[in-house]
């Protein structure tokens, strides 16, 4: 029984994580229909903001994850100094294809910058405890506050998320532009303006997750983005890409399925099991769980 | 075609998954090199090269033995040289940087052994001395690297020896605690995907079953930089058993592994190798009081009180800005004295003789890391110092806490 409590702890405590870092990647696909592979990355920038900022916050007397709004503007900043450095000119010119290449170079740059930085360099670098370490333990099995709060954050966010695309202007105005840019251009949306807020919110996002993941998890390394980014992803698309409820069952399933194929069939096939779900789910519902089956333009 | 545009972002994530994996574990070791003095003299000078990366990436290891070597032979002319066959000789120092890289180390090589040398000490690290040790065998030069723990170092060449206990005498060396220590059921979380862990793993279950320790429980993870190990320890608790061996590096162990076992419950021993050196560096602040109990093999403690590695730090600390030596400053000066009482025994300091004398497995070193003997191929069969992680709630320490000696 502690065995399989445990077990199902781990998969929700790494769901959560997957859950929240898929959450940033489905609304930019949602949006823009581009796959966000510098995502992760993000993410490795709300975590060394959130090294550097932790410290000095507690030092004042306060809660450690307030660095979380230092990390949340870093990451807004970054996101939207991508689309408008990267992306923008990209998508000027090129298709779908090239954006997602370039996506994928800016995560290597991000990744190899970070590396080059002194004060962050290739060593990893190990964070201070953030919700501290109490939890509670049923039968046996201990289920931390974190795991408890990051579950409770994703689903705030999402609600969040889910009302912001559809009750208000900008949400509204981004909705369009994702179904059509020139019928929203002539509606009188300003398309770039819209693309960028959806770039700032996606990253502040990341700059949430990294305080969620380091209250767990508390190391930071330059790359520590492309495996998280890679399970996050395959989250967002086995959930239905583009569903922000199927980003977080995505979420959940990925970390579920991962603790119980390590905890009773193999550790060393824990991840093979993930992408074997992924290519069960896909052979059968090509969109994903939640995922809208829409007629493809061509 | 967004169908397939998904299909190749998936291959690319494989593609960048396996990159990711293969990121390469090198454990850096220290090469030793000799510093071979031409000896423009008469006859009562030994000429002894030493190579070493003193520059690029692993130049803290190379400096430190560089360090240790210097300081050996310095405390050897000090004394009036080395005493071979009645008359006494003093030793000259000729030491090359090779980088780190296995080709200049073979350039650094040609260079001591082109000038006449023959007992060369080196390299550091494990990559650069298996470059020169068949060319070490071919030109018929002693060579005693000081801190290339890899196992095929000295298989292969008669004429290579080594003053650090190999990789899969580490494994041997926590089974042996374990069963010095009256546990006679242990479990092991390791990585089986990766060599350093699942060489360990191998030598640690070989040296159980010698000892009489069953493993009761054997979890693994699918990659190194596992960060929850909730599932392993958990089923670790349910089997029962209070020692753990977990060889995995200090990235891993600091913030994960520790705190992962302690918040599952788990209240044993969790024991580690070399790889736990740096720990220290990678404790997550709120989280120290998870360090006890955790426990791992290195060659030796600079806090040891015995009056060998005492009197060994007062010396280096005399020589180096108070400086405190480290492992691979220790195994140096251990080798250096392995050369200077081989060629007392043999009485002659041609390589043949040297190398001869080395040869017999009946001779005992006794050395800052330890009293040892050479095993056949060369290697010592020493026991190691046992480091401990101890925390007072709010900083974590480490200290000796035992020595174990096999064989």
């Amino acid at each position: 029984m502690s065995a399989f409590l445990t077990a199902l702890f781990t998969g929700l405590r790494l769901g959560s994580i997957y859950a929240l870092v898929a959450l940033g990647y489905t609304m930019v696909y949602g949006i823009i229909k581009l796959i966000n592979f510098a995502h992760g990355d993000f993410i490795m920038v709300g975590g060394y903001s959130l090294f550097f900022v932790v410290p000095i916050v507690q030092r004042m007397g306060m809660p450690g994850w307030l660095a979380v709004i230092v990390a949340v503007v870093i990451c807004s900043v970054i996101g939207m100094a991508t689309e408008l450095i990267a992306y923008r000119p990209v998508r000027k010119k090129g298709t779908n294809m090239t954006a997602l290449i370039t996506a994928i170079s800016v995560s290597l740059v991000l990744e190899n910058l970070a590396q080059a930085i002194p004060a962050m360099g290739p060593n990893p670098r190990v964070v201070n405890s953030i919700f501290g370490n109490e939890g509670i333990s049923i039968a046996g099995a201990s289920l931390s506050y974190v795991t408890i709060i990051t579950i409770v954050v994703s689903a705030v966010v999402m609600v969040l998320l889910f009302t912001f695309t559809q009750k208000s202007k900008t949400g509204r105005a981004m909705r369009a532009v994702s179904e059509d840019k020139q019928a929203a251009t002539l509606m009188g949306i300003n398309v770039n303006r819209t693309i960028i807020t959806t770039f700032g919110i996606g990253a502040g996002l990341a700059g949430v997750a990294a305080l969620m993941y380091l209250a767990q998890y508390p190391s930071v390394t330059n790359t520590m983005g492309s495996t998280l980014g890679l399970y996050a992803f395959i989250a967002a698309v086995l959930g239905g890409i583009g569903s922000l409820p199927g980003a977080m069952l995505g979420g959940f399933v990925i970390g579920i399925v991962y603790s119980f194929s390590s905890a009773y069939i193999s550790s060393s096939l824990a991840s093979a099991f993930v992408f074997l779900i992924l290519i069960i789910v896909l052979l059968v519902k090509p969109t994903g769980i939640l995922g809208k089956n829409v007629g493809e333009k061509v | 075609m967004k169908k397939r545009i998904l299909a190749l972002v998936l291959a690319l994530c494989m593609v960048f998954a396996l990159a990711a994996c293969s990121n390469g574990n090198n454990n850096d070791n220290a090469n030793k090199g000799t510093n071979n003095q031409q000896n423009t003299n008469t006859a009562n000078v030994i000429n002894i090269g030493a190579i070493g990366c003193l520059t690029g990436a692993a130049s803290t290891y190379g400096v430190s033995v560089a360090n240790g070597i210097k300081l050996a032979v310095d405390e050897i002319n000090n004394a009036g040289g080395i005493d071979v066959a009645g008359t006494k000789y003093t030793i000259a120092l000729t030491q090359k940087d090779d980088q780190g890289d296995p080709t200049e180390c073979l350039n650094a090589f040609n260079e001591l052994t082109g000038n006449g040398i023959e007992l060369i000490i080196g390299s550091v690290i494990s990559s650069c001395s298996s470059a020169i040790t068949s060319p070490a065998n071919t030109a018929g030069v002693v060579m005693i690297t000081p801190t290339s723990t890899a196992d095929a170092v000295t298989t292969t060449s008669d004429y290579v020896f080594r003053s650090c206990y190999a990789d899969s005498n580490q494994g041997a060396i926590a089974a042996a605690y374990a069963a010095q220590q009256g546990y006679t059921k242990v479990g092991v979380v390791y990585c089986a995907a990766d060599t350093y862990s699942k060489g360990l793993y191998d030598s640690f279950s070989a040296a159980c079953a010698a000892n009489n320790v069953e493993i009761v429980v054997a979890e693994s993870t699918d990659t190194m930089e596992a960060n929850d190990f909730s599932n392993q320890f958990q089923s670790v608790i349910d089997s029962g058993v209070d020692f753990v061996f977990a060889p995995y590096y200090y990235g891993t162990v600091g913030p994960y592994l520790v705190p992962s076992a302690r918040r599952a419950g788990y209240t044993g021993i969790i024991m580690g190798a070399d790889g736990y050196d740096g720990v220290l560096g990678c404790i997550s602040e709120g989280t120290e009081e998870y360090f006890y109990d955790v426990i791992f093999t290195n060659h030796y403690d600079s806090a040891d009180t015995s009056d060998v590695v005492k009197n060994f730090v007062t010396a280096y600390g005399a020589a180096y800005n108070n400086e405190v030596p480290t492992a691979f400053a220790a195994l140096a000066y251990d080798a250096t004295y392995m050369m200077v009482q081989a060629i007392t025994k043999a009485g002659a300091f041609d390589a043949a003789s040297v190398k001869a004398a080395l040869d017999d497995q009946t001779v005992v070193y006794t050395g800052v890391t330890g009293t040892f003997s050479l095993d056949a191929t060369g290697t010592p069969n020493k026991g190691a110092a046992i480091i401990e992680f101890t925390n007072d709630g709010t900083s974590v320490t480490t200290q000796l806490r035992d020595t174990v000696s096999i064989g």
